[in-house]
């Protein structure tokens, strides 16, 4: 170090650390840590209620089973990354105008026309799906075997659950929010540890693949990296 | 730490073994080493010029303060010294000085009481200023300069350094040349890169290295250590001549972009000398900043040839098979070579090469460790209006992964610097400021 009233480091004596630490004693401890994967079943649902949560949990693992080859929709985090989103942005549709006139029955190609934000969805049309599971299935969603839910979700999706206009849109929603939580970055909740991409082989957020435009055939040996820069 | 308070120790030691003579003899002012008649005047301009030269308004003026009127704090660990105030104003400023306290201020470190400065005011370089410059700047500061009544905090370090006297054994050492530019060689652009370099630029400041007691080693080209390397705040500031230096391998066109934009087709100009280019040499001629590259090139002559070319290619194909990669290597594909590519070479004037790159190489890894952490922002100058910034990586690296990081590196593409441990990270992980 070459401190002297003399040429301390000039100016904003800057940069200072290795010197201005040292001295001064006080070293920041800090080091980046990678937040460590959520544990589903310690997670506390921030948006959802005991119910809900149940749905969720049940609905998502029949929509991308955890028997298959790759991970499932509960390996990968999936209902947290809903929980989250449903806290955020989208589930309270910040930017969307959501100003009426509303038409919640109009023609499904004209885009989102119920005056419920997708957060409100959720809450109204679970117990509606858990009323009819009940009426038709004598049980909850969550509380019948795996093959009735795919029943139940087969005919959510073909419209043959009754559901009010408002709500319709309730699976189309939930899936492509399952899709959501299973292939985005981790640092939103889903795809814990990447398991999603790695199992597909898409090699992450590094951004820069120049090297491999043109080198066809070769198989790419890296697993993906995250935003946030863990590997996997 | 204890280097600092051996030499400043050492320094006071040495007052006090003086002491008598200290507190006995008046203090002695520097006479003009050229004999301007009274009614001489600058050319209209020449002393903002010289200001910008001698990069006054950094030191001399505060965070969000009026330009001169002091007040910028420098920290040391005996304590703050304070910047004073140059404006003209009578009370608080320099508006009683007379030229001749002006210019001692300039080439021997004393204030217009005959107290001496601390020599974070860089006489010991300005002491080789030509006297037609030290009025020019005198004249600028009286004329053009609106006087600002601002006090400025005065500066109270612990003793024995509150010993203003201390400091003159000091000079004894640091102001052994005599005053006045180097005697000149006859190739114009040579003379007058040396004039600025040694005088009002005070590169030596940062890119000397230090004796024991502290002062610069090295002023001009006849002194052995003169511009072979120095630290700044835990930067390193690279050698500006010798075998690998960038005056000897870069082009001079080159250097002098570097100077006037701080970046060229090699490097980016950071830390202390990001500051430099942006309050200083980016308000020089291009002549100016072309002489200083003529200078700098001209003490190590042509270029040898490189030598990396084989190492390169080594480290280039590594990356590009990316089979086995290391921790640092993997961080490097995963993090950086979007923009500094697996060759290293970046983009000329946008991202810095890396390979060959003195603040990745350097002995002292503050610069390194802080751009990675940190990021860095190159300044908007006249010629390059473009703020090319770097994200930092704190928030993304472990210490084990900047280490592991930093130490590819130092040893990818044929560069040849030693390993870094994770325990000299944390040291900088207090940003910057
Ligand atoms: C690296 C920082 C730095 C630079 C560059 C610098 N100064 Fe200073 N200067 C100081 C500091 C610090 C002091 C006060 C030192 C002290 O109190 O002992 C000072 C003191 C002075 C004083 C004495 C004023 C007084 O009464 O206390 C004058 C005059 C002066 N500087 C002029 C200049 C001029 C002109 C330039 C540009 C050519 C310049 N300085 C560049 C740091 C700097
Ligand atoms: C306040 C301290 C300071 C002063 C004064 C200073 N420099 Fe620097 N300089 C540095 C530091 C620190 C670096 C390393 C930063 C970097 O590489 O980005 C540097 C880097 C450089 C480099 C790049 C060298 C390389 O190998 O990449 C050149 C060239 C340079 N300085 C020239 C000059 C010249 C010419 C002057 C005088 C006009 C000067 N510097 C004055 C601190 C200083
Ligand atoms: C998005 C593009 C980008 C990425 C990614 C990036 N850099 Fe940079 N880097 C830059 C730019 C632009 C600069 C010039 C800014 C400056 O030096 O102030 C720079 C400057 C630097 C410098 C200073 C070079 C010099 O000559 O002073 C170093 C060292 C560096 N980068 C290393 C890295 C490392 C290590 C990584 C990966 C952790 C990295 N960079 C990632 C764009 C990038």
């Amino acid at each position: 170090m070459t401190d002297l009233p003399g040429f301390p480091s000039r100016r904003s004596f800057l940069k200072a650390s290795a010197a201005g630490v040292a001295i001064s004693g006080f070293a920041l401890a800090a080091t980046a840590q990678p937040a460590p994967p959520i544990q589903l079943d310690q997670y506390q649902p921030v948006f959802f209620t005991d119910a809900e949560w149940a749905f969720v949990l049940a609905a998502t693992a029949r929509l991308i089973p955890s028997d298959g080859d790759g991970p499932g929709a509960i390996e990968a985090g999936v209902p947290v990354f809903i929980d989250r989103e449903l806290t955020g942005d989208f589930g309270t549709a910040v930017d969307w105008y959501m100003q009426g006139p509303h038409n919640a029955a109009a023609d499904p190609l004209l885009g989102w026309q119920t005056p419920l934000t997708p957060a409100q969805i959720y809450r109204e049309a679970i117990p509606a799906v858990n009323a009819w599971c009940e009426q038709t299935h004598g049980a909850i969603f969550a509380d019948l075997a795996p093959d009735q839910q795919d029943t139940v979700l087969t005919a959510m999706q073909e419209g043959e659950v009754e559901l009010a206009p408002e709500i319709r849109d309730f699976f189309k929603i939930l899936l492509q929010n399952t899709k959501e939580g299973y292939f985005a970055d981790p640092i939103y909740g889903g795809n814990a540890g990447m398991a999603a991409w790695a199992y597909i082989g898409f090699p992450g957020a590094r951004a820069a693949y120049k090297e491999w435009v043109g080198r066809h055939n070769i198989a790419y040996p890296l697993g993906p990296v995250s935003i946030s820069g863990d590997r996997a | 730490m204890n280097t600092i308070l051996r030499v400043i120790g050492g320094a006071a030691v040495l007052g006090a073994a003086g002491l008598a003579a200290f507190v006995f003899v008046p203090v002695q002012r520097t006479v003009a080493v050229t004999d301007l008649p009274a009614d001489w005047k600058a050319p209209e301009g020449a002393g903002e010029y010289v200001m910008y030269a001698g990069d006054c308004m950094a030191c001399h003026t505060a965070e969000g303060g009026e330009p001169f009127a002091g007040g910028r704090a420098i920290h040391s660990p005996m304590g703050t010294i304070w910047s004073t105030n140059i404006t003209p104003d009578p009370e608080t400023g320099i508006g009683g000085y007379t030229l001749d306290e002006f210019r001692a201020a300039m080439i021997d470190g004393i204030r217009a009481d005959g107290a001496h400065l601390y020599p974070a005011m860089p006489y010991e370089n300005y002491r080789l200023m030509t006297e037609e410059d030290i009025r020019a700047l005198y004249q600028y500061f009286m004329e053009d300069v609106a006087p600002v009544n601002n006090a400025v905090e005065a500066t109270a370090l612990s003793f024995p350094f509150n010993m203003r006297f201390g400091i003159r054994a000091w000079n004894w050492l640091a102001l052994a040349h005599e005053a006045g530019p180097s005697a000149a060689t006859g190739d114009a652009a040579f003379d007058r890169g040396a004039y600025l370099v040694q005088g009002a630029g005070h590169c030596a400041a940062c890119h000397s290295p230090r004796t024991t007691f502290m002062a610069q080693d090295g002023l001009t080209e006849s002194d052995e250590n003169y511009l072979t390397g120095g630290e700044v705040a835990g930067w390193h500031a690279p050698a500006l001549r010798g075998e690998g230096s960038a005056p000897h391998v870069w082009a001079v066109e080159e250097m002098a972009a570097y100077l006037s934009t701080g970046r060229n087709a090699h490097s980016a100009a950071n830390g202390e000398m990001g500051l430099v280019v942006r309050d200083s040499l980016q308000h020089l001629t291009d002549e100016d900043n072309l002489a200083i590259a003529t200078y700098l090139k001209a003490m190590d002559g042509e270029p040898g040839t490189p030598t990396v070319a084989e190492a390169a290619t080594t480290t280039e194909t590594m990356l590009t098979e990316a089979t086995d990669l290391d921790l640092g290597a993997r961080l490097y594909m995963d993090n950086c070579s979007a923009c500094h590519f697996v060759d290293g070479k970046g983009a000329a004037e946008i991202f810095p090469e890396l390979a060959n790159n003195s603040i990745v190489t350097a002995p002292q890894i503050g610069g390194l460790a802080n751009v990675i952490l940190h990021g860095a922002e190159l300044p908007s100058t006249e010629h390059r209006p473009m703020k090319l910034k770097m994200q930092g990586y704190a928030d993304r690296l472990s210490d084990d992964e900047v280490a592991a990081l930093m130490t590819f590196l130092r040893q990818a593409w044929g560069n040849d610097a030693p390993p870094v441990a994770a325990s000299e990270i944390g040291a900088f992980r207090a940003p910057a400021h």
